[in-house]
């Protein structure tokens, strides 16, 4: 196999890299465009807990829409915690400011017993609509996401998926 | 013929094998090879590909906000780019594997396969004739049962198809006169390709007979 790929002149070896560049960076400007079309940082996410069922659970796949920042009550919007970098998944449950004051949200997970004040940073006590949430929820996927879960819980299994995917690529012809 | 053995059931591997035994030997006959084409398209493909590795660059260390804007135009450069890119293989190289120039004489070709059907199509442009020439042959002339490339009957085919190649291989122009010497040195070689080789005569008149 390898001596298939030893054998190639330095253009069709030029090529065949380019074939598997190509293949990630198109993934990954998918992903800008569609950030850049959300306005969302991260536009797509898998729901990770079981805080927001019987509506959302585990593994559900989760479509964010960041435009129009009027968020209301009964909304769920997906955010992060300041200093961490761990997006949850909650309904809003009240709402403070609005128009010329920043808006500021009060979130809850439906499974929970309680809001969302512990969960958030030290001191802070609602979240800014404009910083904090990543985007609010305007479709989802039951299921798909148990990949990434998977995957994030056996770290190895992205290595070699990775290492499969870029053999795959650069050992295949067209 | 050539040592490295391929599936002769993958049409992929009999068109890639004989691509790249097409573009050596046109080389061979000291044909100039002019590779512009494919330099374009690896100058567009790889633009695409430094634009999309700086986004990444700048997202890992600026972060989103930071970086909006900037993301939202290399987003667009990159789908031009990959649209000339697509455009470049699809409209204009179509299929190419050579482009070359010998003796003031420039020699284009394309190749392509069908769907199922081991058959290897050319679509040869020279400066002498206005029209490209469309030539078909079955790759059971050129690959023994198990999978050799033979290069003596592909050799011939060209030669004595392609008047510019011909020119610059008159041994294997004359075609009648070789073939009996082909034969004799299949059963040299062993006889799986003798029987290969009578295959594809069977094939041919068969093909012949649906064309007419």
């Amino acid at each position: 196999m390898f001596s298939s790929l030893a054998s190639l002149q330095p253009r069709q070896l030029a090529a065949q890299v380019l074939n598997f560049a190509l293949v990630l960076s198109t993934a990954f400007m998918l992903w800008k465009g569609l950030s850049v079309f959300t306005n969302s940082s991260s536009p797509i996410v898998v729901v990770l807990s079981g805080s927001m069922e019987p509506a959302f659970e585990r593994g559900d796949l989760l479509f964010l829409w960041n435009r129009g920042l009027d968020t209301q009550v009964g909304e769920i919007v997906v955010y992060n915690v300041r200093g961490k970098d761990i997006p949850i998944v909650h309904r809003v449950i009240r709402r403070f400011g609005g128009g010329a004051a920043p808006l500021q949200l009060l979130t809850k997970g439906d499974n929970n017993a309680a809001d969302d004040t512990e969960l958030y940073a030290r001191g802070q006590s609602y979240l800014d609509r404009q910083k904090d949430v990543v985007g609010s929820v305007v479709g989802f996927v039951p299921f798909v996401g148990y990949v990434t879960i998977l995957l994030s819980e056996y770290p190895w299994l992205k290595t070699a998926m990775l290492g499969f995917m870029a053999l795959t690529v650069v050992l295949q012809r067209e | 013929m050539s040592d490295t053995k391929i599936s002769p059931h993958s049409l992929n591997d009999l068109k890639n094998t004989t691509d790249d035994c097409l573009a050596n030997y046109l080389r061979s006959l000291s044909f100039v090879q002019d590779n512009s084409k494919l330099d374009i398209r690896l100058a567009v493909g790889y633009a695409a590909v430094v634009i999309s590795a700086v986004t990444f660059a700048a997202d890992y260390k600026l972060g989103w906000e930071a970086t909006k804007t900037g993301t939202a135009v290399a987003v667009v450069a990159y789908a031009a780019l990959n649209a000339v890119y697509t455009w470049w293989m699809w409209m204009v190289e179509k299929g190419m594997v050579f482009e070359g120039v010998r003796g003031g004489k420039k020699v284009s070709i394309a190749s392509k396969t069908k769907k199922h059907d081991p058959t290897y199509y050319l679509t040869v442009t020279t400066s002498s004739s206005s029209q490209p020439i469309q030539l078909q042959c079955p790759f059971t002339t050129w690959f023994t049962q198990d999978g050799y490339f033979v290069a003596q009957p592909f050799q011939q085919w060209l030669a004595s198809s392609v008047a510019v190649i011909g020119e610059a291989d008159s041994k294997n122009a004359a075609k009648s006169e070789k073939d009996e010497l082909f034969v004799s040195e299949a059963e040299r070689n062993g006889t799986t390709s003798t029987s290969g080789a009578d295959a594809s005569h069977a094939k041919g008149t068969k093909r012949g007979k649906k064309k007419s």
